[in-house]
């Protein structure tokens, strides 16, 4: 699986390969920006991703995941004209419920380093535009609202199109700073 | 021409089988990326003919290959290891096709 989010100051690229149905193992790397464009972090990790607890109901599914990592966040301070490198370590939680036209979820990930905090906290939610059709392209709508530590110092809200088709989606939209978005995901 | 039919069907062996489908209603499956991950695996099984996936009914169906069989355990094993439970399971006469019809037609 592979997946990018693609955003002014956050932007992600990572593979996962699931070696079992509840683990999966993958890279990432993670551009991150502030606001001020004073600094720039690059973090290249090894994420491992577990499914805690899934519930399986009749009309929804609800679960519980772990996802974490270990890199080298890489940084460049362009007040001070340096650059740095640190070992960083990156666990973090998610909560999602979904049924065929609601989505509803919470992540918090904590992105640490000697002297850098950049906790990550995203909340989303979303319907579909109609009852879906697994072999036609499904219109979602998806409003998701964001912080980033010492990068922000105001929440990023995103609505965007979602379109899913069965192993793949793209997400687009603009933020309340008026900057695009774009996300996608692709199941091999 | 009839005769002609009938002299084809006794020269293979005398009987028509019916297509078989086992339909299987599963928890859980509400999206595309679950489903797919189910029909994918059910796709590669040697006895599967075709698969048909309804989200909305939240069934999941398998033809099975003419002369092959497939058990309703094996399907449901298939569909717990992918993550989703399957809450009921039978084994229907005709294909997926005619499955699809009828549901899409509901």
């Amino acid at each position: 699986m592979s997946m990018g989010d693609m955003g002014p100051n956050w932007r992600e690229v990572f593979i996962n390969y699931a070696v079992t149905a509840r683990d999966a193992i993958g890279v990432a790397h993670t551009a991150m920006r502030s606001d001020d464009n004073q600094e720039s972090d690059y973090l290249t990790e090894i994420t491992y991703t577990r499914l805690l607890h899934r519930w399986n109901l009749p009309d929804a599914q609800a679960n519980l995941w772990f996802v974490g990592g270990a890199g080298e966040l890489r940084g460049t301070d362009r007040e001070a004209d340096r650059h740095w490198s640190r070992m960083a370590v990156t666990p973090g939680v998610q909560v999602d419920y979904e049924t065929t036209r609601v989505y509803l979820s919470a992540l918090h990930r904590l992105y640490r380093a000697s002297g850098i905090n950049h906790d990550y906290t995203a909340v989303r939610a979303g319907f579909a535009f109609w009852e879906p059709h697994y072999e036609q392209t499904q219109p979602w709508l998806i409003v998701e609202a964001r912080s980033m530590q010492d990068l922000s110092d105001r929440p990023e809200i995103t609505p965007m199109l979602r379109l899913i088709n069965r192993n793949y989606f793209i997400e687009a939209g603009a933020n309340n700073f008026g900057q695009p978005r774009f996300n996608f995901m692709l199941i091999f | 021409m009839r005769k002609l039919l009938l002299a084809l069907l006794l020269a293979s062996g005398g009987t028509v089988q019916a297509a078989q489908t086992i339909t299987a209603h599963v928890n859980g499956m509400v999206c595309a990326f679950c489903a797919q991950g189910i029909e994918k695996k059910a796709r590669a099984l040697p006895q599967t003919e075709d698969v048909y996936v309804n989200l909305k009914q939240k069934i999941v169906a398998v033809q099975v290959r003419e002369g092959q069989s497939l058990s309703g355990e094996a399907l449901t094993s298939l569909v717990k290891d992918a993550g989703y439970d399957v809450v009921q399971i039978e084994t229907v006469e005709g294909t997926t096709a005619a499955i699809r019809a009828r549901m899409e037609g509901e």
